[in-house]
């Protein structure tokens, strides 16, 4: 099987930038990921590109990717668009990593954007909501909010956890996302205003769930016989996968885990040949507090229960052993909802390849992403291994 | 002989008080009423049908199956046109080969819709059913009128219900009807939610004495002359006064009138007015009662009751009290409606194919491996055998797995109104218990749980099923299943 390599990466500041357009944004995402290639990528060398967004707010629901890839003169690509709700953007990585192995394509463009902020509150809340299992599950008055309160509270009362344990999550999170330039809500918050934060869906409240960000973010992928035309730098996708689960929660064996993500995860180990203990860096997909929680557990970093004893020892904190959403994740960071999974790996090309600036760790050389759809309808995960630089 | 098996009522949790109202507008105008009885913001005509409707099955120890006629009375229905027995029906598991009668137009509906399930009864017209025939009786209503109107101030809710059949110990053992020429006592112009009145004192009093007067002396009973026979009058009752001033065209003491009506607890319920009056009647041990409707136009019907031995099961006893603010947010008079922004998209037939589900928890059983799927469609959860399902009914009792409560600011689109008339709401996985009583297989499913004043839903409460507005979506009000703590 050919080797797939991410040869560069970039992404717009995610924020709130109502007056921007999604092609605006992506074309400043498609010119961050040419530049951080070490020699230049000429548009006639994609042979291929996967663009993840949702559509919050209608916009161009259908040939969004030729939407995109066309407004920055990727003439005549082949371009599909993925919607795997907010996994679309890992899922665009991962139909890239496909393409290259079956020899359709040497080099791929995955990319991923939403705009979410130029809408009235109201609207955007029927967007947050639309990927939730709509007959059902939306008509008990649930978004997603909801529905990972509903998980918080089988997890309380399954394990020793509470709601300051998301606190900490946020207060970690922020801490991360105060020194990227790219962050949304680059501040830090106290332990305080996480825990007296207004309500939104108990146990969580406003600092427990993740804001709705402008942003798009756009990666290069490359076969392992043509990357010496790129760069130097070898950070391989070691292992990929990925799995899905019924879209609605009540229909699922168990409501403390998301097994999607742990599915996901046993596969794109074994492929990367991999334990969770070998990891020395990892983005995982926070768009509420408990998820990170669950993500912990559902990617082996610790046992079922654990989770929250971990993040209370600072494992997952930046000194730690496992530093987890050094970007700020999804929390700080922010979720432009198709860009999400693309921004994941923008910070790990930068974090192994020695970009990350004040968030630089120290030489980490495996990375895991981890993006998950809905509640855990979908799930992807990618191992990035950096080989060193090749001369 | 066709008798009254059974007899069930129902009324809202939340009352106001005749002081609260006073305190906000510097009088009350219901006279004789101390409070009135408030539906939720998720509560109608056709809901509180259902809650009486199947009490009033159980009282009389009845299958939904076993009914052959639906007959309902309201001043409210959700919609001026469209009927909704099809979907009470529905909710409450009766056939589809059934008569159905819809009355409303005035609040002599409801026991109206009982003269005509008894004609259904005595005519004996069906052939195959004749007298062997089961009748569903329902009552149900929700009077309003302008915030500052003497029918809204005395306006309540509630839904009584009586199974008409073959095996009752009751009987109905006279009626009369009598009409009368006087407009303008009471009406509600088309398109209008509230309902009003000249309010000519003397004139509305003699339309109500007149009629129910003749009708009540045109009984086969001697009222006036043997009335320690009678022992309640549930007589049509707007307020709390007008039911006394009647007593003496109707031949008896107020005692009995104040036996026979709720008023003074639920305010004025309209067409269910006078059935609520029966059961409460009945419910205290009363046997001979007449039950007297009175609907502006002018007109009365009269029946006389022996009620011997009627089961009955009431649930009159709502004790949440509303502030006036919360009283005007639950009625909606001052929230906004659907904000813009869309709601979740379900079509009107697709919601129609999952009617049995919604409306009965119809699950299914993998033929298979016997796991239970719902709704049951698709893959078995278990063994995924694809579509393979017998039909079963649940039993509506469950279990609850995880629960969330929506604060505001976490409601999508459709569900704020709710929100901003009832508060915060819980939205829970429930699981369901399976359909016999030493089943091991559930399903689970998500649903709202209704809680009132400061109940609290945990993980591991026991939740019943009960019938509820779910939403409202391209003007059609979607109904479904809902939850309510077993211990209530």
């Amino acid at each position: 099987m050919r080797d797939v390599y991410v040869i560069g990466a970039g992404q717009t500041p995610y924020g709130a930038f109502p007056e921007r357009s999604y092609r605006d944004l992506f074309a400043e995402a498609y010119a961050e990921a040419r530049d951080a290639v070490d020699r230049p990528v000429d548009p006639a060398d994609v042979d291929e590109a996967v663009v993840g967004t949702l559509g919050v707010g209608g916009r161009q629901l259908g040939l969004p990717g030729p939407a995109v890839t066309e407004h920055v003169g990727l003439h005549g690509v082949p371009c599909s668009r993925i919607e795997n709700a907010c996994a679309a953007g890992g899922s665009a990585v991962r139909q890239g990593i496909q393409a290259i192995r079956s020899g359709h394509a040497d080099v791929v463009l995955a990319g991923g954007f939403e705009a979410m902020t130029d809408a009235s509150a109201d609207a955007t809340k029927y967007w947050l909501g639309v990927s939730g299992e709509t007959e059902w599950e939306r008509l008990t008055g649930t978004t997603f909010s909801g529905v990972y309160a509903q998980m918080a509270s089988a997890y309380f009362d399954a394990y020793d956890a509470s709601a300051d344990d998301l606190a900490h999550v946020a207060v970690k999170n922020h801490t991360n996302g105060s020194k990227n330039p790219k962050a949304h809500l680059d501040f830090e918050c106290s332990l305080e205003d996480a825990r007296d934060a207004p309500e939104v869906a108990a146990p969580l409240n406003l600092y427990h769930c993740c804001p709705t960000s402008d942003g798009a973010a756009v990666a290069f992928l490359a076969a392992g016989d043509v990357v010496d035309e790129y760069t130097d730098e070898r950070v391989r996708i070691a292992g990929a996968g990925a799995a899905s689960d019924h879209v609605g929660l009540a229909q699922r064996d168990r409501y403390t885990a998301i097994d999607a993500s742990e599915t996901a995860a046993e596969t794109a180990y074994d492929r990367a040949d991999v334990g969770p203990d070998d990891l020395d860096v990892a983005e995982v997909h926070d768009c509420f507090a408990i998820a990170e929680l669950l993500a912990y557990e559902d990617l082996g970093f610790c046992d079922r229960g654990e989770a929250a004893t971990l993040l209370r020892e600072g494992v997952t904190d930046p000194d730690g052993e496992l530093p987890v959403n050094t970007s700020g994740g999804l929390k700080s960071k922010g979720h432009p909802i198709g860009a999400t999974g693309v921004g994941q790996v923008v910070e790990l090309f930068e974090q192994l390849t020695g970009r990350a600036g004040d968030r630089q760790l120290d030489d980490p050389r495996l990375g895991l992403a981890h993006n998950v759809g809905g509640s855990g309808g979908a799930a992807v995960v990618h191992v990035f291994e950096q080989e060193g630089v090749v001369r | 002989m066709t008798g009254v098996e059974g007899v069930g009522a129902y009324a809202p949790a939340y009352r106001i008080d005749a002081e609260t109202v006073a305190d906000a507008w510097g009088q009350f105008q219901a006279a004789g009423i101390s409070q009135t009885s408030v539906p939720d913001a998720n509560e109608d005509a056709l809901t509180m049908a259902y809650e009486a409707g199947t009490r009033a099955l159980a009282a009389a120890g009845r299958e939904g199956r076993e009914v052959d006629g639906l007959f309902l009375g309201t001043t409210t229905p959700s919609v001026e046109e469209e009927a909704l027995t099809p979907r009470l029906g529905s909710t409450l598991g009766l056939p589809t080969d059934i008569e159905t009668r819809q009355q409303t137009g005035s609040t002599r509906a409801g026991v109206d819709a009982l003269a005509a399930a008894l004609d259904a009864a005595s005519n004996d017209g069906r052939g195959t059913a004749g007298t062997e025939s089961v009748y569903l009786v329902v009552a149900s209503d929700a009077p309003r009128g302008a915030p500052d109107d003497r029918i809204e101030h005395a306006g309540g809710a509630g839904a009584a219900a009586l199974v008409i059949g073959p095996a009752g110990p009751g009987a109905v053992v006279d009626r009369a009807e009598r009409v009368s020429p006087r407009p303008g006592t009471r009406f509600r112009q088309r398109g209008s939610a509230e309902t009003t009145g000249l309010g000519i004192t003397e004139y509305d009093r003699d339309a109500f004495r007149e009629t129910v007067g003749a009708a009540a002396e045109a009984l086969d009973v001697e009222l006036g002359s043997d009335r320690s026979d009678v022992d309640a009058v549930a007589v049509q009752s707007p307020n709390g006064k007008l039911p006394y001033r009647a007593a003496g065209a109707i031949g008896v003491d107020t005692d009995a009138i104040r036996t026979g009506t709720t008023v003074h607890d639920l305010g004025d319920t309209g067409a269910a007015s006078p059935l609520l009056g029966l059961a409460s009647a009945l419910a205290d041990g009363n046997q001979n009662v007449v039950v007297i409707g009175f609907g502006s136009g002018a007109g009365a019907t009269a029946l006389l009751i022996d009620g011997e031995d009627v089961p009955v099961r009431t649930a009159l006893n709502g004790d949440q009290e509303l502030s006036y603010a919360e009283y005007l947010r639950i009625r909606g008079e001052i929230t906004t409606g659907e904000p813009e922004g869309g709601g979740a998209y379900v079509s009107v037939p697709s919601w129609t194919r999952t009617i049995p589900q919604r409306h009965r928890l119809v699950a299914g059983r993998c033929e298979e491996c016997g796991a239970l799927g719902f709704p049951p469609s698709g893959a078995c959860p278990r063994c995924g055998t694809l579509d393979e399902y017998d039909t079963v009914e649940l039993p509506g009792t469950g279990t609850v797995q995880a629960v969330t409560e929506i604060g505001q600011g976490g409601a999508p689109p459709e569900f704020t109104e709710e929100q901003a008339r009832s508060g915060p709401y819980v939205s829970a996985i429930v699981e369901l218990d399976g359909p016999a009583a030493d089943e091991t297989e559930t399903a689970s499913m998500p649903a709202q749980v209704i809680t009132v004043g400061d109940d609290a839903v945990e993980i591991g409460d026991g939740v019943m099923a009960t019938i509820r507005r779910i939403y409202t979506q391209e003007g059609v009000t979607r109904y479904g299943t809902k939850f309510r703590l077993s211990g209530d």
